[in-house]
């Protein structure tokens, strides 16, 4: 298995420097572009399987190279910016970044999101899916761009980056069984997030978000092995 | 916020109060100066016009009197009586003691009107009736009989002058109230503009400036606009400027992070990283109180249970002694990103200066409290003021803010006074402080109201 090539877009040369060293150290392939031609230049020359673009490259506007790329690829990117801002993160989530990633991050917070980006998007791919933004059960609604949970009457329900991958893992395998320890695997990828809550607790708070009045939430325990998600899940 | 009593540029004010006891005083002197000369002149053709009418009577009378006999003379006297002069008839002459002081001057008017009277020997005095005056007098016809006359009572013009001066003081008064009003809509514009510059400090929406006016109004007008608009482009760049350095300073940070990473473990190291945290923290508080001010995000239906839950559990998980009580689902309206940094703030605060911290959700009929208590040593009441204002520093256990820049509680309450609430902080009776933040339950626009 070739390890996967990683593009690292950054136009502050010591930090585009830093960042492809930490990556290379954990065994990925690095291109390193400093602006939107290099960037292209660097797709021309072999397959990619994950961009790493800083929003704000002098002369370009990150959100509309995001734009281009997804005309293009469905190569998953993530974003890195300055402005750790709510309204910056959406956004950037909105026009097709899968992940979003806030200055200033270390080298743990880096490869755990891109370990959990490679991870998601190879799953999507394999399974042959189109992309779908939004998921709907029981009246609820999950979008994954905003990485975002509404009540069916349209409250934002928070959750944690832990508890939406959680969620998200159940909705792409809805009434499907899934094993406890895959669920650990996974949750394992997630470091940014300083929670190392064992999988039980993770999926006893979301049950509980996903309880209301006298509607249980849709996450059943299947003794010995794992959980299964019980209800049916549309995509729109 | 500042609480400043709005002056009001009406009756109460000095300005106004000036102008207007300038224009009394100008128009009382005109008003005595003139109704006084104006009483003279007509008060000296009146009595000219009546000298002249009185010889015209007396001329008449004594034509009538001596071409009839003299026993039908009293009778013609009562006839030539009227409403305005008295006239009567004796056969011989009464005795007048002369003039009266001032009729001679009103005999000459007579005698230059009618000369025939200059032979009549005419004598005249003023009887005085209480507050009227009449004048009386006697002539002698060519046979040598006399003609007594004498102006009716009520009929002269001397009474008639305090009336005319209380009409004439009709429009002096309708004047002075026509010009308080005018002087009160002139003063009108500079009370807005007062309230416009008071409202420039605290960000709001523009307030509108006083349209027309005086030329010295309009230009004044102008110039605050100017002033303002320079003001807000001013305070525009700063925070822009202030900004972009926070942004900026990120990019530096995350090297710092990056080559950290790299490094051997150390204790040097940790405390590099702490240092790093610290800035960070530095940045991210005053980025928030930046943005707060500059784009305010649009509310929205959110679930506050599970918001505040989901913030407590994080701290939970890094091990801090925390915990949340309240519903398990409240759906209110707001804006999630204030909201969420405010109780993250408030339980920094509290984790930072008390070693536990209770966090308290409760929906009282149309208003939502959420409190945050710890057990630290509070605040004394003398420094609340101080802990609440940006950049505020407390020299006591307190002495930082969490977020290193003082601006903590200041981006609490900036946040929680969007919602329509406020930020209450009260020393808890068993110790610790207690923040809490109270504010009206709105449910979302369109959607219905549901009863918790």
């Amino acid at each position: 298995m070739t390890a996967p090539t990683i593009i690292v877009v950054e136009d502050d040369p010591p930090l585009r420097v830093l960042t492809t060293r930490a990556l290379q150290e954990n065994g990925y392939e690095v291109k390193a572009a400093s602006s939107a031609p290099e960037m292209w230049s660097a797709f021309e020359s072999g397959p990619v399987d994950l961009v790493l673009l800083d929003v704000m490259l002098p002369g370009t506007n990150g959100l509309d190279l995001c734009r281009q790329i997804r005309r293009q690829s469905d190569v998953p990117i993530i974003f890195i910016s300055a402005r750790g801002e709510e309204a910056d993160k959406i956004i950037g989530l909105e026009v097709g970044a899968d992940d979003y990633l806030a200055k200033p991050f270390g080298t743990r917070e880096l490869v755990a999101r891109v370990r959990a980006v490679l991870r998601r998007g190879g799953s999507d791919r394999s399974d042959g899916q189109e992309r779908s933004s939004e998921a709907h059960f029981n009246g609820w609604t999950l979008s994954f761009p905003r990485r975002e949970l509404r009540t069916p009457d349209g409250a934002i329900v928070d959750l944690t980056g832990a508890e939406f991958d959680l969620l998200a893992c159940f909705i792409t395998n809805p009434q499907r069984v899934i094993a406890r320890y895959r669920l650990i695997e996974m949750s394992r990828t997630r470091l940014g997030d300083s929670s190392d809550r064992s999988i039980d607790v993770l999926v006893s708070r979301l049950r509980r978000k996903l309880t209301t009045g006298d509607e249980s939430a849709p996450i059943r325990t299947v003794r010995g092995i794992g959980y299964i998600f019980s209800s049916e899940v549309d995509y729109r | 916020m500042r609480l400043v009593a709005k002056p009001e540029f009406g009756h109460g004010s000095n300005l106004f109060r000036r102008i207007l006891a300038i224009l009394l005083v100008a128009v009382l002197i005109e008003f005595t100066a003139g109704a006084l000369l104006y009483e003279r002149i007509s008060d000296l053709s009146l009595k000219e016009e009546e000298a002249h009418r009185l010889a015209e009577h007396l001329v008449i009378a004594r034509k009538f009197l001596e071409d009839r006999p003299a026993v039908d003379r009293k009778a013609m006297a009562l006839e030539l009586t009227t409403e305005r002069y008295e006239i009567l008839w004796a056969p011989h002459p009464v005795t007048f003691p002369g003039f009266t002081q001032g009729l001679a001057r009103m005999h000459r008017q007579m005698i230059g009107w009618e000369p025939s009277l200059g032979e009549a020997h005419i004598r005249m005095q003023v009887i005085a009736y209480g507050a009227q005056s009449r004048i009386a007098g006697g002539l002698t016809l060519q046979d040598g009989s006399w003609m007594g006359f004498a102006t009716q009572a009520g009929r002269s013009g001397w009474d008639v002058t305090g009336m005319r001066i209380g009409l004439a003081a009709i429009p002096v008064i309708a004047l002075i109230i026509i010009a308080a009003l005018m002087v009160r809509a002139m003063l009108q514009p500079l009370g807005q503009l007062v309230h416009a510059a008071e409202t420039i400090e605290t960000g709001g929406e523009d307030v509108p400036l006083p349209q027309g006016g005086t030329a010295e109004v309009r230009l004044l007008t102008q110039a605050f606009e100017d002033m303002r608009r320079r003001i807000r482009q001013m305070i525009a760049e700063r925070t822009q400027a202030l900004a972009s350095v926070g942004h900026d300073l990120r990019t530096p940070l995350a090297r710092i992070r990056l080559r950290l990473d790299a490094l051997e473990d150390s204790p040097a190291r940790e405390r590099i990283e702490a240092d790093v945290a610290e800035m960070e923290l530095m940045i991210n508080s005053l980025l928030a109180h930046l943005n707060g001010a500059n784009d305010p995000e649009p509310p929205t239906l959110v679930d506050l249970a599970v918001m505040t839950d989901t913030l407590v559990a994080q701290y939970e998980d890094m091990g801090k002694d925390i915990d949340y009580s309240g519903p398990d689902h409240l759906s209110v309206s707001l804006r999630p990103g204030g909201m969420r940094r405010a109780i993250t703030n408030l339980i920094e605060n509290g984790l930072h200066y008390g070693g536990a911290v209770h966090v308290r959700l409760k929906r009282e009929g149309e208003r939502i409290s959420l409190a945050v208590e710890d057990d630290g040593p509070g605040i004394a009441d003398e420094d609340m003021a101080e802990a609440l204002r940006p950049f505020g520093r407390l020299d006591s256990a307190r002495g930082r803010n969490t977020g290193g820049m003082g601006l903590g509680l200041a981006i609490v309450q900036r946040a929680i006074a969007l919602e329509g609430g406020s930020l209450r902080l009260s020393n808890r009776p068993e110790g610790g402080l207690s923040a809490e933040l109270i504010f009206p339950a709105r449910p979302a626009p369109g959607a219905s109201a549901r009863p918790a």
